[in-house]
């Protein structure tokens, strides 16, 4: 018997003393009354021990049918428990489905009056679907508009910058990641601040910029405006990522006799796949509904992107709710099946992007 | 005269050399035929042209001067004379830079030659400059485009935050712009008192607009973020793909939406109101259009569509406390809320902290929730003059001050206060990152 495991209140040795039988025998008896009190207060502790880690483990594993001891008043305090998290989940189920209402509520109503006959806002039913079903806005939107023509341009455009940007971002991170060379800290803490400032700022500058080198009303003049304000940041971004990607590929590729350029397309282009492929969706995503400078820049109707068409449909002069919504629905539909797919990639590298640098 | 010493005496002479004429000392001493060629090639051009270059500059200064007598066509141009002149000084700013790239270059050379007793072999040049053609060909791409369409335009419109373009008497090419010091500093900041209350107006709803933009946004996030994370319910992940789509709807497309449902005659909402009888034709809600009502608005549909954002990024850093906090915490006896309170918050904000600043700036920029939802509407007392309406925030006021009422000076004054409210957000920004830290910069 250990030290701590001895019972309390029990002293290990009666003291051996001269006595009586008589006060032997109390003695005896006392001492044995003494054990029996401890060891029923040892039980109590144990049992005491045990239904609160039963209660832990139901808390943490949500099973609260697990009962230690099958006493009423656990039995009891179960299924108060079980009822509690019953109210408490049913609750909070019925608040997401009325936020995922009202989120949904003004999606709805597009998609709904992208259907409804009528033109603008005050001619569709208040109940989405409730005023009857057309698809003629989507006939009028490829046979009376331009809105094929808008589409093409801003797929152009999209692709263009998406390209561009990858390209440009990635071969300057890379120099940036791996190389030494003068004025490397300059350069790099003017992307920085550069990268704070909306590009619009400038659209005065750029206008004639462009209006010098016969730029306007042209989609690579676009192309370039997209391309120099998407450099800054993103340059940033790929430069870190590269930075965690170990410094031994590339010498071993280099001992090889790989040039740099080798080196960049076969050993590092591939490693920063994933940042790359960010990039290219987040630089394709941008022009679709980018609208200052597609509104300065692309003066003729043929050259429009979506954007500047589709708000064309909502100004005060035409009130075309219904048109746009259909227009619209084309656009969105590949957006949220593209994030409504990529959700779980979205999570994570949302996360990334928090816990670099 | 032309042989070097090894001891490094020979240093002034190298530097000298190639301060006087770009590639000088290449040609000369470090028997860099290529090399000298291309930079003297370099200095020439720059020499040739050195009167044009005169005159742009010279342009630059004068902004042209008032020929009443010429057709608009042979009149000066006082913005394309101003932007020629700040190309001009980024090219030049290019030379200097080649210059001092130059200068060292030749120094590193005598250095070389000081420790190896002799200059390196024309393979070995050729080898040197093989290597770093790739760096200068990778960047040079970024240079120039960041030169020319980001630094030009910004310095340009720094520059017109001191001069008097504007509507309607300094408009070229029938005008000329002249250049006028703090002038328009001195109307915005207290001159003049419509000016000055329309930007202190502005300046405080965009501050406001921004805090409570992000604030919503973030809390709005966080809470559906935890709701879905402490229950497990098995139909979580149908509920977090319902609340992602107003992040995935273009923005342009959910606010126009949502400003047709909140017209304040025929929207859909108040219409819906009326039909559930909870009120009349006559008490239709404003929406959009009490002042007051209207920035509430906004700040509430922002969050309709900035919440999906924040509760994916709380989901996934979420994900990345490990487990056994939280089963420390459970067994310690910690409460849902105390567990909430010190341990995922706390780490959440952590990671999420620069992503916070990031937001709070955008939100500072944020054109599209502004300009879609509300154009800037309602019109308030001082918006004839200003352009300036009751939703406008900073950005979306200068795009007003640009293309509506042409007053370029007071919308390159906004641009020169953006740039000094957001630049410590991006130096904080720059203080944390990793190469800082490192000591790599």
């Amino acid at each position: 018997m250990t030290n701590s495991e001895k019972t309390p209140g029990v002293p290990d040795k009666i003291p051996e003393t001269k006595i009586s039988d008589a006060e032997k025998i109390k003695l005896a008896e006392e001492r044995a009354d003494r054990v029996e009190r401890a060891t029923k207060m040892a039980e109590e502790r144990a049992r005491a021990a045990k239904r609160k880690a039963a209660s832990f483990e139901s808390a943490a594993s949500g099973d609260y049918g697990y009962a230690p001891e099958p006493t009423k008043t656990l039995t009891y305090y179960n299924t108060l428990q079980r009822f509690r998290t019953r109210v408490y989940k049913t609750f909070i189920v019925i608040f997401l489905t009325l936020i995922s209402l009202v989120v949904l509520y003004p999606l709805i109503y597009a998609v709904s009056a992208a259907f409804s006959p009528g033109r603008s806002i005050s001619a569709t039913s208040i109940i989405p679907f409730g005023g009857g079903f057309t698809t003629k806005h989507f006939v009028r939107l490829f046979s009376e508009t331009n809105y094929l023509l808008w589409f093409k341009n801003t797929l152009i455009i999209s692709a263009g910058t998406s390209l561009s940007t990858v390209l440009v971002c990635s071969l300057a991170a890379y120099v940036f990641s791996r190389f030494r060379f003068v004025f490397k800290k300059s350069i790099m803490l003017a992307l920085l601040i550069l990268q704070i400032f909306p590009s619009f700022i400038g659209m005065i500058a750029i206008y004639v910029i462009l209006l010098r080198i016969n730029g306007l009303d042209s989609l690579w003049g676009m192309v370039l405006i997209y391309l120099a304000g998407n450099i800054p940041y993103n340059t940033w971004l790929v430069k870190s990522y590269m930075d965690s990607i170990p410094r031994a590929y590339d010498e071993a590729a280099r001992l090889d006799g790989a040039s740099s350029a080798r080196t960049f397309f076969s050993i590092i282009l591939p490693q920063a796949k994933p940042i790359i492929t960010f990039l290219a969706i987040v630089s394709f995503t941008g022009p679709w509904m980018e609208f200052i400078f597609a509104k300065l820049i692309l003066r003729s109707n043929e050259n429009q992107t979506l954007a500047v068409g589709l708000f064309s449909f909502v100004t005060d002069r035409k009130n075309e709710f219904t048109l746009f919504c259909a227009g619209a629905l084309i656009v969105a539909i590949p957006f949220v099946a593209f994030f409504v797919i990529t959700q779980k990639v979205l999570v994570s590298s949302l996360a990334g992007a928090g816990v670099k640098e | 005269m032309f042989t070097l010493d090894r001891n490094g005496s020979s240093r002034k002479k190298i530097f000298l050399a190639s301060l006087l004429f770009m590639g000088l000392a290449h040609l000369v001493f470090l028997k860099q035929y290529i090399k000298g060629a291309i930079f003297a090639f370099i200095e020439i051009v720059v020499l040739v042209t050195s009167p044009f270059i005169v005159r742009i500059i010279g342009g630059m200064i004068t902004l042209g001067e008032p020929k009443p007598g010429l057709t608009v066509f042979e009149k000066d141009h006082s913005m394309f004379m101003l932007i020629d002149g700040i190309i001009v000084l980024a090219v030049l700013f290019i030379f200097v830079s080649l210059y001092a790239i130059s200068v060292r270059g030749a120094l590193s050379t005598y250095k070389e030659f000081c420790a190896l007793g002799q200059l390196p072999s024309y393979k070995k040049i050729i080898s040197e400059m093989s290597t770093k053609a790739f760096p200068v060909a990778a960047l040079s791409p970024l240079v120039v485009l960041i030169l020319f369409f980001v630094v030009v335009p910004l310095v340009f419109s720094a520059s017109v935050a001191f001069t008097n373009y504007s509507s309607p008497d300094h408009i070229p090419p029938n005008n000329t712009v002249d250049w006028v010091g703090l002038d328009n500093f001195k109307t915005m900041f207290g001159g003049d008192i419509t000016w000055t209350g329309a930007l202190g107006r502005v300046a405080a709803w965009t501050l406001i607009w921004a805090t409570a933009a992000t604030v919503t946004c973030y809390a709005g996030g966080m809470l559906m973020a935890v709701i879905m994370h402490e229950t497990k319910l098995k139909i979580s992940p149908i509920f977090r793909t319902l609340f992602i789509l107003p992040y995935a709807v273009p923005a342009v497309v959910s606010m126009l939406v949502w400003q047709n449902l909140l017209n304040g005659s025929f929207g859909t909402i108040n219409r819906t109101l009326i039909e559930l009888g909870l009120m009349t034709q006559e008490t239709t809600i404003p929406w959009l259009s009490d002042p007051t009502l209207a920035k509430f608005t906004v700040v509430l549909i922002n969050l309709w569509a900035g919440f999906p954002y924040f509760m994916l990024l709380t989901m996934g850093s979420m994900t990345a406390i490990s487990k056994e906090t939280f089963e420390a915490a459970r067994i310690d006896g910690a409460s849902r809320l105390q567990v909430f309170k010190s341990i995922t918050l706390p780490s959440v904000i952590y990671q999420t902290m620069p992503l916070i600043i990031m937001s709070f700036t955008h939100n500072i920029n944020n054109f599209g929730a502004i300009f879609f939802l509300t154009g800037g509407n309602p019109v308030v007392a001082d918006s004839t003059t200003t352009s300036a309406k009751g939703t406008d925030i900073v950005v979306t006021w200068i795009y007003n001050l640009t293309l509506n009422l042409q007053k370029y000076n007071y919308a390159a004054v906004l641009a020169v206060c953006i740039f000094v409210v957001l630049a410590p957000f991006a130096i904080f920004n720059f203080r944390r990152t990793k190469s800082f830290k490192e000591g790599e910069l």
